[in-house]
């Protein structure tokens, strides 16, 4: 219907809520799931996947659409997409010490080969990325340089989330001298300690 | 017991064979010598795009042998500086290295902004231990 049509150029000429598709990237097992859901949890109620300490868990994009954050007077509409870890290796032996069995240990890492490259192809299409990185341990490695350097040369607004900051020996400041270009918040995302750092910088940074 | 002796191959490649490949070419290129069990040393840093390209071809590579790289650059400057897109633009090269290997064959690879250090040591793996019994 042309009127339909007209209305819903005048909405998005003037100022409909734009939803922003907001990425959780990192290697594996940095705690990406456990902060979708913590976001997810706050805001909806409903978490977005399952948390293991099995690697490679999420294997395809989890996706919470519609999620709405107020944040210092502004709502941001946002579709939460958690994507799973970027890693360079999948080895089907490493989940054979967790116990599966040699079929599904295969299995798991040929899907976990799959999530990897889904990841990468989803680097075009988000609207601002949470890089996540395990604060106790080196940051400063290829995957990470890697996930950065495709987002920065794509102009995507990027926010470090320095996480697990509640472990003992988590060391944020080892993320903040490795990659000062970029904001970095530090939080713990399964104890949601300084949790409203990260809505608050994802309402200043995000477009 | 065996204590069979450990070969490591290293294999320095110019950037001047790197460029006869285009896209792809250039990244199953890279993974059939790492395939090989060999660990490379370019004379160029990977962009950030090929990263991604690399990871992606690994992904598609591995199997129940190969089960993916360790990589590392250094980038000389910025990889999108105005020095760079000029030297670039005029077919010049920006320099810098990137260092490749399989992950079954490098236990460590060390990266700090303006060096990269290796640890290589040949890994049993299950199945090749239960081959040996």
């Amino acid at each position: 219907m042309p009127f339909r049509k007209l209305l819903g150029w005048f909405k998005g000429f003037f100022g409909k809520k734009k939803i922003i598709r907001l990425g959780l990237y990192g290697p594996p097992n940095a705690g990406k799931t456990t902060l979708a859901n913590k976001i997810s949890i706050d805001w909806t109620g409903e978490p977005v996947g399952t948390v293991s300490e099995v690697p490679h868990e999420t294997r395809e994009v989890q996706k919470k659409e519609r999620v709405i954050v107020k944040v210092g007077g502004r709502k941001i509409v946002m579709n939460l997409l958690d994507m799973p870890g970027i890693s360079t290796k999948i080895d089907f032996e490493e989940f054979l010490q967790y116990g599966f069995s040699a079929e599904d240990a295969k299995q798991r890492a040929k899907e976990a080969t799959k999530g990897v490259i889904e990841a990468i192809k989803w680097l075009e299409n988000v609207d601002t990325a949470l890089v996540i990185m395990d604060s106790t341990k080196d940051p400063y490695t290829q995957v990470n340089i890697t996930i950065l350097g495709n987002l920065e040369a794509r102009n995507i607004p990027i926010i470090i989330v320095a996480n697990k900051i509640d472990l003992p020996d988590s060391n944020a400041k080892w993320i903040e001298e490795a990659f000062p270009q970029h904001p970095i918040v530090r939080i713990s995302g399964l104890t949601g300690s300084n949790i409203e750092d990260l809505y608050n910088a994802i309402a200043k940074h995000s477009k | 017991m065996k204590n069979p002796s450990i070969n490591i191959e290293l294999e320095f490649i110019s950037s001047d064979i790197l460029e006869e490949f285009k896209g792809e070419e250039k990244m199953q290129y890279i993974l059939d010598k790492i395939k090989d069990n060999k660990i490379l040393v370019m004379e160029e840093s990977l962009s950030s795009t090929d990263e991604a390209k690399l990871i992606e071809a690994t992904m598609r590579n591995i199997s129940e042998k190969f089960s993916g790289i360790e990589v590392s650059t250094l980038r000389e400057k910025q990889e999108n500086g105005i020095r760079e897109t000029i030297i670039k633009l005029l077919g010049g090269k920006t320099g810098g290295l990137t260092v490749i290997g399989p992950s079954k064959l490098i236990k460590q690879i060390k990266k700090e902004p303006k060096r990269i250090s290796v640890l290589a040591e040949k890994k049993q793996s299950d199945s090749e231990k239960n081959s040996e019994e």
